[in-house]
């Protein structure tokens, strides 16, 4: 018999013991069989919205769970492709987020003559202005026209300056001095400063004015002008209007604009989705294959990442999103795989060359934190021989393509053993395919998935059975990550009263949820993103391997107490940019109600207590606090930081 | 120092008599005799690599190991800052070159955990809780701070939006993220919000509102009064903000005794010599903005810097580095015996480095972190370091 039902018959035993009558047996039933869906809700879900504890009583929670592990059966809300429809970013592939919004925006990547002069020379010219010494340079360069070597002394790199006469030096010295002032006149034409475009009146207004007064400076802008001034004032005069914030960020910052739109897409996610697990779990495994968005071009790289070699496999095999992961180049960057090289001893080095070598760093966090977990057991020299079967996993062309290529240029060919496996020399790619096989399939992987899975949904302390039997469906389905999950709903651990209201929300569970309970509408969510930095959690920003914890001990501070009592203030005052509460919605009633509003419960006694204390408390001087103000009392409740 | 007793003590009573000192200053009055030694722990996370932060120019091998991302010699184009003829300072840490002259900054070399884990999170976390090895419960900072019969809300505070493990335990300590924006908001709810988090049913969220609401208390007092370092200290970046707060909350006479502070971004797999060089200056700008902030308190004050372990003696094929094991500390105060370089070097020969690839480690870290803990706080540190005895003094302190 499933735990659902098990617990619903020995409640109504319990109740009809003790009931005075029917109704009270009814009443009780209704109550356990609520709590039970609230928990269902708080757990595979980013807060209950007020209607989704209607929905779940209607349908009955084992079909829910089963609606939710299959969301293609699930109805999308409408609402959220109309959210995510202007982010056009989402859409695009690598190649072409480098190529619309490369590093240094298009307008300013100004290429002059001399960029091109040296790729113009003939072979043994380049060469031996490259690697020749002094004198054999000088008069190489003394062989070419004039405009010629004007050129090449501008573009040239330092090596082919170094020890060359005066009089030479002194040419390149002018030669890069001309062409940097042409290089400043086309900057300014471009992007001319703010000072050539407003009177410094107007400038005062867009930086300290009103909304008003800023909206209306910019509308009496003629066509022309009004994009470059949109471009030369700092993005903090700009951002708080969502449509100027993005215009500026895309036209100044493109990658950082890629990056908010990815941000967005997952705040909306998380809101609005009706696919709830789903969300849920991509930000699981987001998290246990962290990618740090602030290391260097990889931001970009971001969205792929998530919606290629994330989203696709959450209900999947492990092995496949494992793979996935190990594959994208947002990965290789991040823990610099694709950097990593053999140390070939028996190819040549031209003088001054230094060929890179081995990085294990890869190696490493694949086994410590993707796969075996830091007990696993694994060594020093398994490390080392992971690294070396995934050189050659490298990036195609980083800066323009940024496509996953195999380079067995750079790969180890030798043989290697890793955790007792022999890889036979000489088999290229395949050997990062074997480790990717050899590590889904281990035990050890299985306990470990299944921990951290149990850490997320269960208790941050999972118990050893459920793991254990989590880990036998996993090794049983190879790495099905579906049957694991089904495994763990149906377990009678996960139903437990002991575990209910157990877990700290994490600052993103926490934000999110408390907007879901108020049926709050988020237009913009640059703010909320913010605030949800504030709180400890910038998405997309953990900088270690390790990505954000699983567990409660990660959240509870003084800091997390008072920054949640103020998101909480702020958020019911209508204080926060981009989100409307709809106080309506409150008038109801008396705190207890709205407090049972908001939990889908009726609050813990000692914060039922707190609040009769102190309803009188207004802050127009009136008996009893404002509906809003309860709201946020009740969202910054030790109830309300609890799933 | 007698003015500064003096007049908190007059101002207190002075107060206290009109009824209206606010508590903790009247508390922070009648301690008066004996002034409060300080200690401060800066974590830098990621593993830093020790042997470019402080260099053994004087050996050949590093050079030798490092011919991309070695430091040159002193003397040469950005060079090492000599030190005492056998290790220099990154050039990066000019800063700190005056107070290491003028013997109030002390370096230990070849120092770390006994531990051979190599995994960030692992060593962080045992170093953190002082028990290598294995995990503890709480944190050393933590277990170094005396039981006290009414303790101050900010005695043990740690800058960040998270208290570190190594604050962690059964002294409560506060996280702060930032002293002017650390009060309740809706002024009218702060109460309901105090007795709601002081019955709730949950330990944890109990523990942590209590100690949130004393702490608002207090940081708002003291933000009352605007502030400005002292003596033209210039702090450098997030690092630099951390420490002024710091300086901030010490000065404020509000009963600190343990702070914490960490650093990110040390994890130099690739191209290491420009990340490093800028780190550094933050780093080193701000611990000097610390010191000449602090002014003639750092007699009472000492600030120790760690890192979970050091690097790879070679470098990797990114010219950046990979984990290590021993690293170097850096201890800075007026009680501290500076201008020397403590520990027993062991060598980068390849037989003398750790498992043929590290620099080996000949002092535990809980050598120096105890002999802070019983020297300088006068705490015994059995309880703090538990089934640890240190083997020999290093003598960091004067007496």
């Amino acid at each position: 018999m499933r735990p659902w039902t098990f617990a619903i018959a020995a409640a109504a035993c319990v109740a009809a013991s003790t009931a005075v009558g029917h109704g009270a047996a009814r009443a009780d039933q209704k109550l356990t069989r609520d709590r039970q869906i609230v928990h269902v809700l708080n757990r595979l879900t980013f807060g209950a919205r007020p209607e989704d504890v209607e929905q779940v009583r209607r349908i009955g929670i084992e079909k829910w769970i089963d609606l939710q592990l299959h969301p293609d059966r699930v109805v999308e809300n409408p609402q959220l492709a109309a959210k995510l429809e202007p982010l056009a970013t989402l859409h695009l592939a690598m190649w072409q987020l480098l190529d619309q919004y490369p590093a240094v925006p298009a307008a300013l990547n100004i290429k002059l003559p001399s960029s091109r002069a040296f790729a113009m020379l003939p072979p043994a010219q380049a060469s031996r202005l490259m690697y020749c010494a002094a004198d054999e340079r000088e008069t190489t360069l003394a062989a070419l026209d004039p405009d010629t070597r004007k050129l090449i002394l501008t573009g040239a790199p330092p090596q082919v300056l170094d020890g060359l006469s005066e009089p030479t030096r002194q040419e390149a010295t002018a030669a890069r001095k001309a062409e940097d002032e042409q290089r400043q006149q086309e900057l300014r034409r471009v992007r001319p400063p703010l000072s050539e475009l407003l009177t410094q009146d107007q400038i005062r207004t867009m930086n300290r004015g009103t909304l008003a007064e800023k909206t209306a400076l910019l509308d009496s802008l003629d066509p022309a002008k009004r994009p470059l001034v949109v471009r030369a004032l700092p993005q903090q005069a700009l951002n708080e209007v969502p449509a100027w914030r993005r215009e500026a960020l895309a036209a100044n910052q493109p990658q950082q604009f890629v990056h908010s739109e990815l941000v967005e897409q997952k705040l909306y996610r998380a809101l609005y989705s009706n696919r709830q697990l789903e969300e849920v779990l991509v930000d699981f495994w987001m998290n246990h294959f962290n990618v740090f968005n602030g290391k260097g071009p990889e931001r970009v790289l971001l969205t792929s990442f998530e919606r290629d070699a994330i989203r696709p496999h959450v209900f999947g095999r492990f092995h496949d999103l494992l793979l996935a992961t190990a594959r994208h180049p947002a990965m290789l960057f991040y823990l610099d795989n694709w950097q990593s090289q053999s140390p070939r001893e028996d190819l040549p080095t031209p003088p001054g060359v230094r060929r890179p070598g081995l990085n294990e760093n890869y190696g490493r966090e694949l086994m410590e934190l993707h796969t075996l977990g830091v007990d696993g057991g694994y060594t020093q020299a398994d490390v080392v021989a992971v690294a070396r079967a995934f050189t050659g996993w490298t990036i195609y062309d980083p800066q323009k393509f940024a496509e996953f290529q195999f380079n067995p240029g750079v790969h180890d060919r030798r043989e290697k053993v890793v955790l007792g496996h022999v890889l036979p020399a000489m088999r290229g790619e395949q050997d990062g395919l074997d480790v990717i096989d050899i590590l889904s399939r281990h035990p050890s992987t299985a306990r470990f998935i299944s921990k951290e899975l149990a850490q997320r949904f269960v208790a941050d302390d999972p118990p050893p059975a459920l793991v254990g039997r989590m880990a036998a469906t996993f090794t049983r389905t190879d790495g099905d990550l579906r049957a694991v999950l089904e495994t763990l709903f149906a377990s009678p651990e996960f139903a437990a009263d002991a575990v209910r209201q157990t877990k700290l929300k994490s600052p993103l569970e926490f934000a999110v949820s408390a907007l879901r309970a108020l049926n709050a509408d988020a237009t913009d969510t640059f703010a909320l993103a913010q605030r949800i930095a504030d709180l400890g959690e910038p998405l997309y920003g953990k900088i270690e391997p390790t990505g954000y914890s699983n567990t409660s001990d990660a959240w509870t501070s003084t800091a997390s107490v008072l920054g949640r009592i103020n998101f909480a203030s702020a958020l019911t005052a209508g204080q926060i940019a981009g989100v409307t509460v709809d106080r309506a919605r409150l008038a109801a009633a008396d705190a207890p109600a709205i407090a049972r509003g908001l939990l889908n419960g009726p609050a813990s006694p000692s914060t039922l207590a707190a609040l009769q204390r102190g309803d009188g408390v207004d802050n127009k001087g009136k008996k009893g606090a404002s509906p809003a103000t309860l709201a946020a009392v009740i969202l910054s409740s030790p109830d309300f930081q609890r799933r | 120092m007698a003015t500064r007793r003096y007049f908190l003590r007059a101002s207190a009573l002075a107060m206290a008599g009109v009824g209206i000192a606010p508590w903790w200053l009247v508390r922070a009055a009648a301690q008066g005799g004996g002034r409060r030694k300080i200690l401060v722990a800066i974590f830098q996370r990621g593993a830093a690599d020790g042997l470019n932060i402080v260099v053994p120019f004087s050996e050949k091998r590093y050079y030798e190991f490092r011919p991309t991302i070695a430091v040159p010699e002193p003397g040469k184009p950005n060079g090492a800052i000599d030190l005492d003829g056998r290790f220099g300072f990154h050039p990066s840490l000019q800063p700190l070159k005056t107070l290491w002259d003028e013997g109030r900054l002390a370096v230990v070399e070849a120092v770390g955990s006994p531990d051979p884990t190599r995994s960030h999170f692992d060593a962080q976390d045992f170093m953190e809780s002082g028990t290598p090895g294995r995990l503890a419960e709480d944190g050393w900072m933590n277990r170094a701070l005396p039981a006290a019969a009414d303790p101050s809300p900010l005695r043990a505070i740690a800058i960040g939006t998270q208290l570190p493990r190594t604050l962690r335990g059964s002294r409560s300590a506060v996280a702060v993220n930032g002293l002017e924006q650390f009060h309740v908001r809706n002024q009218q709810t702060a109460g309901i919000l105090e007795s709601m988090y002081a019955t709730t049913a949950d330990a944890r969220l109990m523990t942590s509102g209590r100690e949130t609401f004393e702490a608002v208390k207090m940081i708002e007092a003291i933000t009352k009064a605007p502030y400005a370092p002292a003596n033209g200290a210039q702090y450098a970046g997030e690092f630099g903000r951390s420490l002024q707060q710091i300086a901030r909350l010490i000065k404020a006479d509000v009963g600190v005794e343990a702070a914490f502070a960490d650093i990110n971004g040390w994890d130099h797999h690739s191209n290491e010599a420009p990340q490093m060089t800028q780190l550094l200056q933050q780093f080193g700008a701000s611990l000097a903005a610390f010191a000449r902030d602090m002014g003639d308190r750092m007699e009472d004050i000492v600030l120790v810097t760690m890192s979970e372990f050091g690097r790879t003696a070679r470098e990797d094929g990114n010219s950046g580095t990979d984990h290590g094991h021993g690293n170097v500390m850096t201890v800075l105060g007026g009680a501290v015996r500076g201008g020397h370089v403590y520990g027993r070097w062991p060598g980068l020969e390849p037989e003398q480095l750790y498992e043929g690839r590290d620099l080996a480690v000949t002092t535990d870290f809980r050598d120096v972190l105890g002999e802070l803990v019983a020297g300088h706080l006068g705490q015994p540190i059995d309880r703090v370091f538990p089934n640890y005895k240190p083997v020999a003094p290093l003598g960091l302190l004067r007496a």
